[in-house]
């Protein structure tokens, strides 16, 4: 076989595995460094550390997915005095690096890019966006895991980092200037690729593309949605659903927010609040007197649409980008893979116990 | 603006949120700096019945005389608010209706006697009187009853959480006691704004802040009944702070 | 990457800081207010288009969209027409003239006044749904010689009902549009003065004059009053593409983020949000999303 040399523009690096806690050591020189934890039995966050034997790089989801460092749970929008009116606190502007991030959660933040800018874009999302650097991890499917399915499997952009273990090496893909100066000030972390690697990498790709257990065919899925608008399925998940918001809490892509005003006790000031929303809650379309999504079933029915097919048509991709976390959350067992499957008309049912 | 004129009052409870106000410990000057406090029996002396622009009540209604105390106060008040789940929803004094009386003297007070007058039916507030809002919780929290002062001292009810339980659990990240160590956990149908405190601790949800809306209380029982609980053991875990809840059979 | 093109130093959710310069109680549970931004550039440059709404916030207590009930042909005047209906309404029906309120917009597509320019319009109007389309009237009158014919079909439930009853009175008056008002019942004390009809809004198609083929139509009224006037209307021989309706839906943001007032789905409209895909919808988009009306 002969032996290949690399392009030097193909921005590609090895970084020996004993090498990772040295990186994550000089990481923590950049910024604040969150990654993957185990904080409970089989629950995983991003969790402030760079420490390597701390962090869970086997994990498959963390809890809550990592667009909270972009759009935080709840956030207070501004302070206000009765006769000043409104103003914004302070944002920090320091960097924060997220380590670990799996394709899907990469995809997400795609998404979440194309919601919150649009004709009105939304400062504090962007400005946390511009300070948080993305170092990208692979990561190998459970059963709930679908992105295979809604194309989000690999990630070719949107990472400053990505890091594929092909054995004794990470395969480290450099995805922005950023990540090109880590790779820079860190010389004697990175080698150059060394024979066989791509191939491993290959290897592993095909591999790993054939552990998927669970599939859902897209193709067509927003004309067959609409022609399944009326399907007694949506009053059956109507009647299992708990109204409990997990779902989209969860998702790594779900923005909806509800904003909350409060006066303080000194009587002329208080504050609004952003908090995250579902269009699973009750509330989620009430107006004074009426209330547009009464049943539960149009609620859930909604989140389906919304994400299917409105989302297609909007910006020509669904916005589910396949990760798992709602099925695995869902205390109903609503599992968005069969709901899927069973409007296409296949009665594919889950291998999850 | 003029202070409104506040009194805190307690029927049947064991005083819980009464004394959840006084360990609002940074803020209290600010409270009682902002309200001209008229009646607060269990913190001060002096105390002036006559009118108020907002009265907390804590409590359920167990006796005639809880009664009385309710109707009295709602009269003389413009704003009636209900503190705590015993107020809110009956709480644990209500968890005894349904129940033979003399059978609960018996075992309690080794008498037949209704010695404390108690033979009624036990009702949260709103079953008497008027409410005009809840703050439910056992006891009441700390920023909700915060929350509340400040708004009503503008006249306009606060905006509280109408959510579940797991909604803000699933904010703390914690591992999910009902999905995943098949606890019997109230979390989906009771109401939020505790920052899910028992289940961040490993507990699973006892529902002590009450209801949501519209609880999904059959899906729920599916969910428990797959894991081998007895609506015996859901009556007894939904219904123990608020014993209005049904558990709908399934067509 | 999109993240790093994007142009975000504008914050879409600071309000401005407005004041309440007029307080004009209407009928029952309505009010009129008139506004006026603190910072007086703001109120040189705000302009909006008929049918456009506003994020109004009464401080501590929450925030709405509101109609501008005002015409853009009247520069330098905000009027909002707020019924109480809940707990921000009744906040802002607390409030006293020169009081603060906050101010962010106008959002919505607001009616295509440009494509409506040279055509006839009748504008069917139901109880507070004047207040939407009087942006409108008052636009089109201002321009007259732009359109073409001009209707007016207000209908209320009594003369105490009639929102801005003298200024549409005054409309009777006028040769350049064919005002129509009826109320459902009268006050026997204004049998011989009630210059309008008796009836229901519908009843005052049979009084419209001749149409042009390409005529426009704006409604707005309770939900009860649609299904009867959209059928009048297509007696008519209106297009479903232009007759337009107003809608409201809960709303957070007004900018097309809190998803909120999100609609249904087809294909030949797609999946709408109110806030910025409306307020202003045609008969057809509504034929073709389900969960419209």
């Amino acid at each position: 076989m002969v032996a290949r040399t690399i392009p030097s523009h193909a921005n590609i690096r090895l970084l020996a595995k004993k090498n990772l806690g040295d990186l994550l050591e000089v990481l923590g020189r950049w910024g604040t460094v969150y990654a993957p934890v185990e904080k409970q039995p089989d629950v995983y966050t991003f969790a402030e550390t760079t420490d390597l034997s701390a962090i869970a790089l086997g994990y498959l989801r963390t809890a809550l997915p990592p667009k909270r460092f972009m759009y935080p749970p709840e956030e207070r929008l501004y302070n206000f005095t009765l006769s000043k009116g409104f103003e914004e606190p302070p944002q920090s502007e320091d960097r924060q690096i997220l380590f670990g991030v799996h394709p899907c959660d990469i995809h997400a933040f795609s998404i979440l890019d194309l919601v919150f800018a649009g004709p009105y874009p939304e400062p504090r999302y962007f400005k946390r966006r511009r300070r948080t650097a993305i170092i990208g991890l692979d990561c190998l499917p459970d059963v709930n895991c679908f992105c295979y399915s809604m194309d989000t499997d690999s990630v070719e952009r949107g990472f400053d980092l990505f890091l594929t273990d092909i054995g004794e090496d990470y395969f480290v893909r450099v995805g922005s200037s950023w990540g090109e100066e880590v790779v820079r000030a860190c010389k004697d972390l990175f080698t150059g690729l060394k024979e066989g690697s791509i191939e491993e990498y290959k290897r592993r790709a095909d591999a790993r593309s054939r552990m998927f257990e669970s599939h859902v065919e897209m193709s067509d899925m927003p004309q067959i949605m609409e022609l399944e608008f009326s399907n007694p399925l949506w009053e059956e998940l109507g009647e299992k659903c708990l109204s409990c918001g997990s779902c989209s809490i969860v998702c790594p892509t779900c923005y909806c927010y509800d904003i909350i005003d409060q006066f303080d006790l000194k009587g002329d000031s208080g504050s609004r609040t952003r908090r995250w929303d579902s269009c699973l809650f009750k509330e989620f379309a009430q107006v004074a007197g009426f209330n547009f999504r009464q049943d539960r079933s149009t609620r859930v029915k909604l989140r389906y649409y919304h994400k299917q097919i409105a989302f297609v048509e909007e910006y020509g991709r669904s916005s589910c980008v396949g990760c798992g976390r709602c099925i695995e959350t869902c205390p109903a067992k609503i599992n968005i893979i069969e709901v899927l499957n069973e409007i296409r008309g296949k009665k594919v049912m889950s291998h999850a116990g | 603006m003029s202070k409104p004129r506040v009194g805190i009052f307690g029927l049947t409870s064991c005083a819980g949120d009464q004394l959840a106000i006084l360990n609002c410990e940074d803020e209290l000057l600010d409270i009682i700096g902002a309200v001209d406090l008229k009646s607060f029996v269990m913190a001060q002396s002096d105390n002036e019945e006559k009118e108020f622009d907002v009265a907390f009540v804590e409590g359920a209604v167990v006796t005639e005389e809880n009664e009385e105390k309710l109707r009295e106060v709602r009269e003389k008040s413009a704003i009636l608010v209900a503190i705590g789940t015993c107020a809110c929803w009956g709480g644990i004094p209500a968890s005894a209706n349904g129940i033979e009386r003399v059978e609960l003297y018996r075992q309690v007070y080794d008498t037949e006697e209704d010695y404390f007058k108690c033979g009624r039916t036990v009702l949260p507030l709103k079953e008497i009187v008027r409410v005009d809002l809840s703050v439910p919780g056992c006891p009441i929290e700390k920023d909700q009853i915060i929350a509340a002062v400040g708004s009503l001292l503008h006249g306009v009810s606060p905006v509280l959480p109408t959510y579940a339980v797991c909604t803000e659990c699933r904010f703390k990240e914690n591992r999910c006691l009902l999905v995943k160590d098949d606890l019997l956990c109230c979390g989906p149908i009771t109401l939020a704004g505790c920052g899910a405190r028992c289940p961040s601790h490993g507990l699973p949800c006892k529902g002590c802040r009450g209801p949501v809306e519209e609880p999904n209380a059959a899906s729920e029982f599916d969910i428990l009944k797959e894991k081998g609980y007895t609506r015996h053991d859901l009556e007894k875990a939904f219904r123990t702070f608020a014993y209005s809840i049904e558990i709908p059979e399934r067509a | 990457m999109l993240a790093e093109r994007i142009d975000a130093r504008v914050d879409p959710h600071k309000p401005h800081l407005a004041r309440l310069i007029r307080i004009d109680p209407m009928v029952k549970d309505h009010r009129l207010f008139q506004l006026r931004f603190e910072d007086p550039k703001l109120n040189d440059e705000f302009t909006h288009k008929p049918g456009q709404f506003v994020m109004l916030s009464v401080l501590g207590v929450g925030e709405i969209p509101v109609s501008l009930c005002s015409s853009p042909s009247r520069k330098g005047i905000m009027e909002l027409m707020v019924r109480k209906v809940g707990r921000v309404t009744s906040a802002l029906y607390a409030l006293r003239e020169n009081d603060f309120v906050g101010i962010r917009g106008p959002y919505g597509n607001g009616f295509p006044v440009d494509d409506m320019k040279g055509k006839d319009l009748v504008i069917v109007a139901g109880g507070l749904g004047t207040a939407p389309l009087r942006g409108l009237l008052w636009y089109c009158l201002d321009n007259r010689a732009e359109f073409g014919k001009i209707a007016l079909l207000y209908g209320s439930r009594s003369t105490k009902d009639m929102l801005f009853r003298s200024e549409m009175e005054s409309l009777l008056n006028r040769d350049d549009i064919q005002c129509l008002l009826s109320v459902e019942k009268l006050d026997d004390e204004e049998k011989d003065t009630w210059r309008g009809y008796t009836g229901l809004v519908t009843d005052l198609f049979r009084h419209l004059g001749e149409i042009g083929e390409d005529a426009y139509a704006a409604v707005c009224g309770p939900p009860v009053m649609y299904k009867y006037v959209l059928e009048e209307l297509l007696n008519k021989g209106f297009d479903k593409n232009r007759i337009l309706m107003s809608l409201e839906r809960r709303m957070k943001c007004g900018i097309g983020k809190c998803a909120h007032c999100a609609i249904g789905y087809h294909s030949s409209v797609g999946y709408r949000y109110v806030c910025i895909h409306g307020p202003i919808f045609t008969y057809w988009d509504a034929t073709n999303l389900p969960e419209m009306i």
